[in-house]
């Protein structure tokens, strides 16, 4: 109880010394945020009222930002299915799975636009890079989900195919599919979701969709045509969110 | 008279375990007969089964189970394991499958590979299954889900999966240990009766002296791991039912009891 104790002060004070470490040294000047006031004024001023002009663009960018995200998603899905099956303790032994899972740890350390900007370097600008990256970045995430549905099915019939003589790719389709089939389901359709959230930025460092023409406004100072734009992103979130709960309730 | 299996001076300590849960087992199990595996909880009866089924690695002794030797280090050859067949306690089905898919489930080991994988079974397969479903009585349920199923349902499913499999040597593991006696002595007399007809061998394990009994033509009685009696039937007398199943004592030399 009193080490307890004893833990909770120390990270108290980890917090607090975290917080005033970084007000210390980093160039935060609060004072500056006072005298901002009417610059911040002048800049919303200039937001309103958005202009609707740029329908054709807006059009243009969310379509081809869809695009990135469902072939990007697709991408994972197919990367995922192997490396799922290859990191987990179900199907693989523990020297096969244990380094693939820690690849895969990795693969999700690495922020998708960073991949996207790599990948700008590798391929050149549009979608192309983007949908590359976003396969790679959510496959970090997908496999491992995939790994967990394999390992969380009943195992009690894939022990019941294996004594009538099915083999383990056999076990995997009749025993471990149908368990897991609605989880597997559930996850592809969460990841599209935030493919789809992530890759609305990716157009900032040139890898396609409606993000770089948020980049070419607010860099060109039309502050009223970034407002339709950035309009149209929160709408398309909240559109996404909306059909992605309506289509995980059928899979629960 | 053919043997069904033939187990030689058999011990087994599960892994992480101190206490052996087999300890220097012989038997012999007639090919054709209905046999019971008579214990209390622990005794060693679902070790000995799965054993037989060739899933435990790491056993002492000699076994032969359809006149194939087994191996205590491998897991025997694919092909030979559609022979003997596993009834398991918990069912073990693929809930959200349909009943008929269950069923031709244990046809996969009896199917070239790629079939199997694919789950596209023959004309022949799906009438095997059809008549495994005919004899446990669910042939109204074939398009069902499973876990839409009572119980007693599920375990007809089990049954006719095993049936599938067409073994010559049925394992089942407390069959009906969760089934009220009405539906226990239904499903004990589909079990023996379809291995008669298939003239299968079945050993069933129970803790029921009286289903042991009405549906077994040996018994064999197992406690802490050690074959106590091995007779037929009608020579089973009561005092050695009672003392299968007396208070634990102290174990000798362990100063311990199992019970305290």
């Amino acid at each position: 109880m009193r080490f307890r104790e004893f833990g909770g002060y120390a990270t108290s004070a980890l917090i607090a010394g975290a917080i005033l470490w970084s007000f210390a040294t980093a160039n935060v000047e609060l004072s500056r945020l006072m005298s901002a006031g009417p610059r911040i004024a002048d800049f919303l001023g200039r937001m309103f009222p958005p202009d609707p002009t740029v329908m054709a663009e807006i059009k243009k960018g969310s379509a081809e930002t869809l695009r990135i995200a469902i072939l990007g998603t697709l991408g994972a899905v197919i990367l995922s299915i192997p490396l799922g099956i290859l990191a987990s303790e179900t199907m693989v032994a523990r020297a096969v799975f244990r380094p693939v899972r820690t690849l895969l740890a990795f693969i999700r350390a690495i922020p998708l636009i960073l991949v996207a900007m790599l990948m700008v370097g590798a391929v050149g600008l549009g979608p192309l890079p983007g949908i590359i990256a976003v396969a790679f970045h959510a496959t970090g995430m997908l496999a491992k989900f995939y790994a967990e549905a394999i390992d969380g099915v009943s195992r009690a019939p894939i022990a019941a195919l294996e004594s009538a003589g099915a083999g383990p790719l056999v076990r995997l389709r009749h025993a471990i599919w149908p368990q897991m089939a609605p989880v597997v389901a559930r996850d592809t359709i969460f990841r599209f979701e935030l493919n789809l959230r992530e890759s609305l930025i990716l157009g900032i460092v040139g890898a396609g969709g409606i993000g770089f023409y948020i980049q070419t406004y607010v860099r060109s100072f039309q502050y009223d045509k970034a407002a339709s734009v950035t309009v149209a992103v929160v709408v398309m979130v909240i559109a996404i969110e909306a059909i992605n709960v309506a289509m995980r309730r059928r899979f629960t | 008279m053919s043997i069904a299996a033939q187990i030689d001076d058999l011990s087994f300590t599960h892994p992480g375990t101190d206490l052996p849960a087999l300890e220097r087992v012989s038997l012999t199990i007639p090919a054709g007969e209905s046999v019971a595996l008579l214990g209390p909880s622990g005794a060693g009866k679902t070790t000995l089964l799965a054993l037989l089924d060739g899933r435990l690695r790491g056993w002492s002794g000699r076994v032969s189970v359809l006149g194939a030797p087994l191996d205590p280090d491998q897991p025997p050859p694919r092909v030979r394991r559609p022979d003997s067949g596993f009834v398991f306690q918990e069912f073990a089905l693929v809930e959200r499958s349909t009943v008929l898919r269950n069923v031709l489930n244990g046809r996969l080991g009896r199917m070239p590979p790629l079939r199997a994988l694919l789950g596209s079974p023959t004309a022949h397969d799906l009438e095997i299954a059809r008549a495994a479903l005919a004899d446990c009585g669910i042939g109204d349920l074939a398009g069902r889900r499973v876990d839409s199923l009572s119980g007693g349902q599920r375990q007809r499913v089990a049954i006719a999966r095993c049936l599938a499999q067409e073994p010559r040597l049925i394992l089942a593991d407390e069959p009906v240990s969760s089934l009220d006696p009405a539906r226990a002595g239904e499903i004990l007399s589909l079990l023996t009766g379809a291995a008669r007809a298939r003239g299968a061998t079945a050993l069933f394990s129970s803790h029921q002296p009286d289903l042991a009994r009405r549906f077994a033509q040996r018994i064999i009685g197992i406690r802490g791991g050690r074959i106590v009696f091995d007779v037929p039937t009608p020579e089973l007398n009561e005092a050695a039912t009672a003392d299968l199943y007396r208070e634990t004592e102290p174990m000798p030399g362990t100063g311990l009891r199992a019970v305290s």
